[in-house]
Formats: C-alpha cells, sequence, structure tokens
C-alpha cells in the first residue's frame, strides 16, 4: 500500500451545455442556464409544477459514441460512455494502464427512465411483458459496466448511490482506489437521467424550482427567496492516477486530491435535512485539522448550493461555522447553471479548483440573513491554491473534499 | 509496505427466508434445507415462475418496534432489524462514533415504489401518496440504520448489482485501514419486488424449481431477500474495549469482466482475479484457503464460470477446496446476497462447520469442485474462508474471513 497524493490528469463531461468541460466552462463563466421544457404529456405533473429542467438530451455526443453502439445502452450509459472517453482522451491514458484502472461512479437517483419503461411494461401489459434489454439497463451500475466493457477497462469496478453526496464520495472511494495500489488509474465518474416521472416526484416533494410570477424557473442558491432547485442531468468522469505515476509519464495534472472527507448527520429526515449544524461543522473542522489544512488556506468553496430552502440552509451554516473567525473565500453555487446533478457539479467543481472563470450566480438577489452566504457575485476570482467542495445529501450523507490547484 | 491496522468481525446480523436472526440462518443453513417456497409478498400468477426466499413476517418476540414501522421499506426494516443485532452483539454505543456505514442493495424500497406507480398509472385504486417514495432510493435502508443507530461516521451505499454487499464490506474494510474510522457497519439489505422477479424471469434466469447449484440438472436461480451486517473494527479497538472477535477480516479484492452486461466470462476470468486480488490485499497463498462461499447461482453459464474461476486460482487443488453455494438456501438476496454470505462464512467459523448446499441432484460432471452437500462438513481451527460475488455489468468482488477462535493470527 502506499499512501501518495491521487492528481486529476483528466476531465470529461456531457452536460446541458454540450461535450466536453470547454463547453461547460463556457456556461459557467456566462452564467448560462440551458433549460428545456420537461415532456409533461404523460401526466404525471400536477397543475402549476415545475415545467424545465437542466439536461442533456438534446446534447449530440456521437462523437463519442457512434449511435449504433449505443443504441441498447440507456441514456445515462450514454452520458458515461462518452464522458468517460473524453476524460481518458484527454488524460492521454495508455490502453494497457487503462484496462486495469478502476472505475467508481456517483448516482443520486440510478437508471429512472429505464426502471420507469419497464415498470410501464410489467404494471400495464402484465411480467411477461418486460424487456430483457431493459432490465439489464436498470441496475444502477449499468453506466459504469457499459464504460468498462466499451473501453476494456477491468479494475474494480464500483458504483456508488447517495443522493446529492454521490459524486464527491466517488471521488473518496476512487482516489483511495488509486492511493492504495488497488489500480493504477481510477475513472471516477458521477451520472444522473432525468425523465418526466422522476420531475414529477421531485416537484410533488416540493424540491423543485416552481415558475415564479414571470413564469420562470430559477434556482436560487443561498438567497432570501429560494424556492427549489432546478433538475439536471448528465454525466462527467476524470482521471485519476498517483502522483509520481502522472509525473513519470509526462501527463498534465490539473489538481491534486489533498484529502476527502464524509459524516452523516442522523436527525436529517429520510428525504431531507437536518436543522443544526453543530455536530456536522465539528466533524469537518476535525476532518480539515486532521488533514493540516486551515480555513485561511481555503482560497475558494465550491458549495451544493442548489436553491433548497433547507438543503442551502444546513449547508451555509456549517460553513460558517468551519470557517468561525475567518470571512468565507468566495463561494461557487454551480448548480445554479448546471441544475443539480452530480455530473455538472463534479467538472464544474474541478474546473474551479484549476482557476476557471466562473460568472455571477444566477436567480441570487437578495441575501438570506440567518445564512450569511453571498454566492460568487461575478468578477475576478483569486486563484485558488486549495479549494473546499462540498455536498449534502438528502437523508443526511455529507461529504466533502479539498483540491489543490497543480503549479506544473 | 506501510503498517495497517487488523479488522476484526465483533457482531453479526441477518434477515432471510430462515428468520431475523444469524442465529435463525445458522440454524437453516445446516439443515441442508430450501427456504424456498410459493411467493406470496405478491401476484405471481402471470409470471412463468412463482417461488422465492420470502422473508417470513417478524416474531412476536420481536422486541423492537422498528420492524414494524411503516415509516421505512421493506428493504430498510431487514437492514435495521439486521444491524441491530450486529450493533447489540458488539455491545456498541453511539458514544463510540463515528462510526461508518458501508452499505449494498440494488432496490431500495421499489417494493412500495411500485405501488405509487401502480397506482400512477391507474392499474390500482388509490390515490398516489408520495410518503412511500420518501424510502424509495437505493441509499435508504443505509440510510435507516445510520440513522437509527445514531451513527455519524462514514455513510455510503454501493449499488454494483450482486456484488453491492461485498464491495461495501471491502470499502468498510479500507476506511478502517486508513485510519479515517475504527468502527463500521458492513453490509447490505435488499427485498423482493416485482421488477426484479418480472425482470429476471424476462431472462429466463429463473428455476421454476428451488434452485440447485452446481448440479448437472440446474436451470436457474431463486430469487430471495433479506440482510446481512457485520462489526468491522481494529483488532485494538476490540480489546481496548474487551469485545470478543468472531473472525478477521484479513482482504478483499474486486474485478470487472468487462466482458458482457449478464453473462460472466466463460472462463471466469474476471472472477478469478478478484479472489486474486483479496488474496493479495490478505497476504495469503492460495494453499492457504480452506473452503469457499461461493456465489453459486443455479445458472448454467454461472456455475460452470465459477468453477472455471476457482481452478484459475487454486490450480488442481480447486478439486478438494470444500465449497458451498448459500444461495439454494436463502435465493439470491442480490445486492446483499454478498453480505448475507460474508455473514454465513462468519458462521462457518464460529461453528466449525461449513452449511451444505441445499438441493438434490448430483453434482454437474463439468462442475470438478468438491461441492459440500446434505451434511454440514467439520472445519479445523485456523480456517480461513473466501466469500465470492459476481454481478450484471461483470463486477466481481470477493472477501476473505479467518478464524478467530483460536487466537490471533501471526
Amino acid at each position: 500500500m502506499s499512501h501518495e497524493a491521487a492528481v486529476i490528469t483528466g476531465v470529461g463531461a456531457v452536460t446541458a451545455a454540450g461535450c466536453g468541460s470547454a463547453r461547460l466552462a463556457e456556461a459557467l463563466a456566462t452564467s448560462q442556464v440551458i433549460q428545456t421544457e420537461v415532456d409533461r404529456s404523460a401526466g404525471y405533473h400536477r397543475a402549476g409544477s415545475a415545467r424545465t429542467a437542466v439536461t442533456a438530451r438534446h446534447v449530440d455526443t456521437s462523437e463519442w459514441l457512434l449511435p449504433l453502439a449505443g443504441r441498447r445502452m440507456s441514456v445515462g450509459s450514454r452520458y458515461a460512455v462518452s464522458a468517460a472517453r473524453m476524460a481518458v482522451e484527454s488524460a492521454a491514458v495508455e490502453p494497457d494502464i487503462l484496462s486495469r484502472a478502476s472505475i467508481t461512479t456517483g448516482t443520486a437517483y440510478g437508471a429512472a427512465e429505464v426502471t420507469e419503461k419497464l415498470l410501464r411494461q410489467i404494471l400495464l401489459d402484465g411480467p411477461e411483458a418486460a424487456s430483457p434489454a431493459l432490465f439489464t439497463e436498470s441496475v444502477a451500475n449499468a453506466p459504469a459496466a457499459q464504460v468498462a466493457i466499451s473501453m476494456g477497462v477491468k479494475g474494480p469496478n464500483v458504483t456508488i448511490t447517495q443522493r446529492q453526496a454521490s459524486p464527491l464520495l466517488a471521488l473518496a472511494e476512487g482516489s483511495a482506489m488509486v492511493t492504495t495500489g488497488r489500480a493504477p488509474v481510477g475513472l471516477v465518474g458521477a451520472v444522473d437521467e432525468l425523465n418526466p416521472l422522476l420531475h414529477s416526484v421531485l416537484d410533488r416533494f416540493g424540491a423543485l424550482a416552481r415558475p415564479d410570477h414571470d413564469g420562470c424557473e430559477v434556482a436560487r442558491p443561498f438567497d432570501g427567496h429560494r424556492r427549489g432547485f432546478l433538475a439536471g442531468d448528465g454525466a462527467a468522469f476524470l482521471v485519476l492516477e498517483n502522483q509520481t505515476a502522472a509525473r513519470r509519464r509526462g501527463a498534465q495534472i490539473l489538481c491534486r486530491v489533498v484529502t476527502c472527507g464524509r459524516g452523516f448527520d442522523p436527525d436529517a429526515p429520510r428525504a431531507g435535512w437536518g436543522r443544526d449544524p453543530s455536530a456536522l461543522s465539528e466533524t469537518v473542522s476535525r476532518h480539515l485539522h486532521a488533514a493540516g489544512i486551515t480555513a485561511e488556506q481555503i482560497d475558494l468553496i465550491v458549495a451544493s448550493g442548489c436553491g433548497s430552502p433547507s438543503a442551502d440552509r444546513i449547508e451555509a451554516l456549517v460553513l460558517r461555522s468551519v470557517f468561525k473567525d475567518h470571512p468565507l473565500p468566495p463561494v461557487l453555487a454551480p448548480k445554479a447553471v448546471t441544475g443539480d446533478h452530480g455530473g455538472g457539479f463534479l467538472a464544474a467543481s474541478v474546473l474551479a479548483a484549476c482557476g476557471s472563470p466562473f460568472g455571477a450566480t444566477p436567480g441570487f438577489d437578495e441575501p438570506d440573513p440567518e445564512l450569511g452566504v453571498v454566492p460568487h457575485q461575478g468578477g475576478e476570482l483569486p486563484s485558488p491554491r486549495l479549494t473546499l467542495i462540498t455536498s449534502f445529501a438528502a437523508g443526511g450523507a455529507v461529504a466533502w473534499a479539498v483540491l489543490e490547484r497543480s503549479e506544473e | 509496505m506501510i503498517d495497517r491496522p487488523r479488522v476484526v468481525v465483533t457482531g453479526i446480523g441477518a434477515v432471510s427466508a430462515w428468520g431475523w436472526t444469524s442465529g435463525d440462518l445458522q440454524r437453516g443453513l445446516r439443515t441442508g434445507q430450501s427456504a424456498i417456497s410459493e411467493l406470496t409478498l405478491f401476484d405471481s400468477s402471470a409470471q412463468r415462475t412463482h417461488l422465492a426466499a420470502e422473508v417470513p413476517p417478524p416474531p412476536d418476540s420481536r422486541p423492537d418496534s422498528i420492524v414494524a414501522s411503516r415509516h421505512l421499506s421493506r428493504a430498510d426494516r431487514f437492514a435495521v432489524a439486521a444491524a441491530s443485532e450486529a450493533f447489540g452483539q458488539a455491545d456498541l454505543s453511539p458514544s463510540m462514533n463515528p462510526v461508518g456505514v458501508f452499505f449494498g442493495g440494488s432496490t431500495g424500497g421499489m417494493w412500495e415504489c411500485e405501488e405509487y406507480v401502480a397506482r400512477l398509472l391507474g392499474v390500482r385504486a388509490g390515490r398516489p401518496g408520495i410518503a412511500c417514495l420518501a424510502s424509495q432510493q437505493i441509499n435508504c435502508p443505509g440510510d435507516a440504520v445510520a440513522r437509527q443507530l445514531r451513527l455519524t461516521g462514514p455513510t455510503l451505499t454501493i449499488s454494483s448489482a450482486c456484488a453491492s454487499g461485498t464491495l461495501a464490506v471491502g470499502a468498510a474494510l479500507d476506511a478502517i485501514r486508513r485510519g479515517e474510522i475504527d468502527v463500521a457497519i458492513a453490509g447490505g439489505s435488499d427485498a423482493l419486488c416485482v421488477l426484479t422477479y418480472s425482470g429476471f424471469n424476462a431472462l429466463r434466469s429463473v428455476d421454476p424449481e428451488p434452485c440447485r447449484p452446481f448440479r448437472a440438472d440446474r436451470v436457474g436461480l431463486s430469487l430471495g431477500e433479506g440482510a446481512g451486517v457485520l462489526v468491522l473494527e481494529t483488532l485494538r479497538s476490540a480489546q481496548s474495549r474487551g469485545a470478543k472477535p468472531l473472525a478477521e477480516l484479513l482482504g478483499w479484492g474486486a474485478s470487472c469482466d468487462a466482458h458482457h452486461m449478464t453473462a460472466p466470462h466463460p472462463e471466469g476470468e474476471g472472477a478469478a482475479r478478484a479472489i486474486a486480488a483479496a488474496l493479495s490485499d490478505a497476504e495469503l497463498q492460495p494453499d492457504e484457503i480452506g473452503f469457499v462461499n461461493a456465489h453459486g447461482t443455479g445458472t448454467p453459464l454461472n456455475d460452470i464460470s465459477e468453477c472455471r474461476a476457482l481452478h484459475r486460482v487454486f490450480g488442481p487443488r480447486a478439486s478438494g477446496i470444500p465449497v458451498t453455494a448459500n444461495k439454494a438456501s436463502v435465493g439470491h438476496q442480490l445486492g446483499c446476497s454478498g453480505a448475507v454470505e460474508a455473514v454465513a462464512t462468519v458462521l462457518a467459523l464460529v461453528h466449525r462447520e461449513i452449511q451444505p448446499t441445499a438441493g438434490g441432484g448430483e453434482v454437474d460432471g463439468e462442475i470438478d469442485l468438491d461441492v459440500v452437500l446434505e451434511h454440514p462438513r467439520s472445519i479445523a481451527p485456523g480456517s480461513i474462508g473466501v466469500s465470492v460475488s459476481f454481478a450484471f455489468g461483470g463486477a466481481c468482488a470477493a472477501v476473505i474471513v479467518a478464524d478467530w477462535t483460536i487466537g490471533a493470527r501471526s
């Protein structure tokens, strides 16, 4: 076992902004929210419910996955294979090393669309109508498996489902695969697919931003008038490897994974967030201290703030408590642009840690006095050395990571 | 080589078709009988098959109300019951926080979700209420455990189909070795549901009779449900608080076939690499393994592939290593099968007997393995067992567990 730091040497993404991290970077820099109408023809939605989402459905991925090759894949699997291929190409991973790589993928909701189709077949037409192909793709690990099959990746293959904490938990587990020597390279990804049923259920739970008086649906992270998040989907993959190995092969190091932490709030309700930040604050503070990181060393925060009243509240209170007397560094809330899905969040976090510019946080107008967090309002950001990334999942799971920008 | 802490098992819990405790599991497994019977949870009249290893209602003597809670899904209740048993046996308390929860599962509250969708589609009467969906997600059983036991450590759910439970045990072991935590609840939970029952039938993977792993006339698997949980902690932690180790977790390994979404590699390539990785992680030679708790589903392709994998790893000695397949008794518990089988492996070491593989018939002539049949097989003190799991998408995983009753291994 070695305990050398893992570094990130490749990024790939399929988001509403298009294929590739450059497209996402452009959307984040210009605060461009690419929303589309969700198909409501199935009748799942109620009157007055949310109508839009930030999905990657319209994105042409054929450059990365031929339509014929992806014809039996779920939408999520197609996103994942495309994003993984981009990441591997950007990192220029050699085939022999790639064949021994691990794959660690996070997903909040799994194969939502395939599962719905399969349930409709079974419930409306009887169990004999169930499609074997759909059933195969209904498992949460189908995207990770399709990445492995399509690229010949034979290392450990793990899928994590922990709602909004999934991408950072995947980063933690994937990083450990590399640092403990279980794999020479780790592909770490996040993937989600949004369908009308999932969108309607999220809306019925009151989780989504509904139309304002002017008909617009806007996520307002940390705003005093936030009402919910914008649902989204897409995928992102990162390439992780040991720093020494990356240097040896001349790979471009984007950033270093300094530490990953995680905890749980047992007071959180099953589908919501807890109210008391004290225990989580202590957990995060203790972890950062053990990693030798002080609050004043953090140059930038990428928050999972999405516009959810209770999620943004607990995250803001924890962050303020962790930083105590120190002013918060700039806080980015990329989900205002990407929608709430792990792939967009994961890729945006790496872009932020690498110093990519971010525009003003869409939808933020008025601070919430209880929260005391004002997300980035545009303008130049400091060139970060250390970036703290946090994610607070419905149900109580929490994960965070610190990335260090590479000087190489 | 960096020193790493030794990790022991100080508590186990299980829910299966044999009952709501690990004692029920052990008593059932050692009979050599199958708990697979007529499915009653839902109407199977339109299905190709009609059997399953269904968990019976909780006994009246069950003191905790959690198993009857309407706020939890069926899979949540299995998880909490098994975790509570293990937590109690290990004599843990929330004062030991941060305690981690590493769970495996594949469907979460799908059984309850199906009711919602059926009402939404007008197939069943009644208003579709969303309360049942609060526990629909796959992470809900693990979350329910952390919430019920007031645990604050890392909590994550792995959903890599039928390898989930084994991978969760491995992830917990690594988290302890890294020093992130001293104690973890590791396991998995899954419940029967119409979706998986119909799906496996659509694949023509289900045996209309109770499954018969490794037998010549095997035609498929039998579905089951339940939960399995192990309390893992550093030996130092266990010794400092006077907890009695039941077994030692020596290592784990994982791989991927990268071959096909449902079919295993015909030569067991990925499975062999997972077992070899576990041996390497445990710093063991193949000849130190005393028995195998096989994935053993009873499908023609799985069992022959698994046999070839064992021969790849163990060579000619594979023919003489005792092999058991718990799925013949408690069905294929999908995302938690690896966790339940890890519990069964600990039980085998504690009781010094390998549980037999239920189901009649001759062992397939192509299966050159020493399958334990009919009666429990005694094992020597100090034995080491490997429990293996394979999954849709080619995920393979193995954990290695050693007897503790003779004292510390050097």
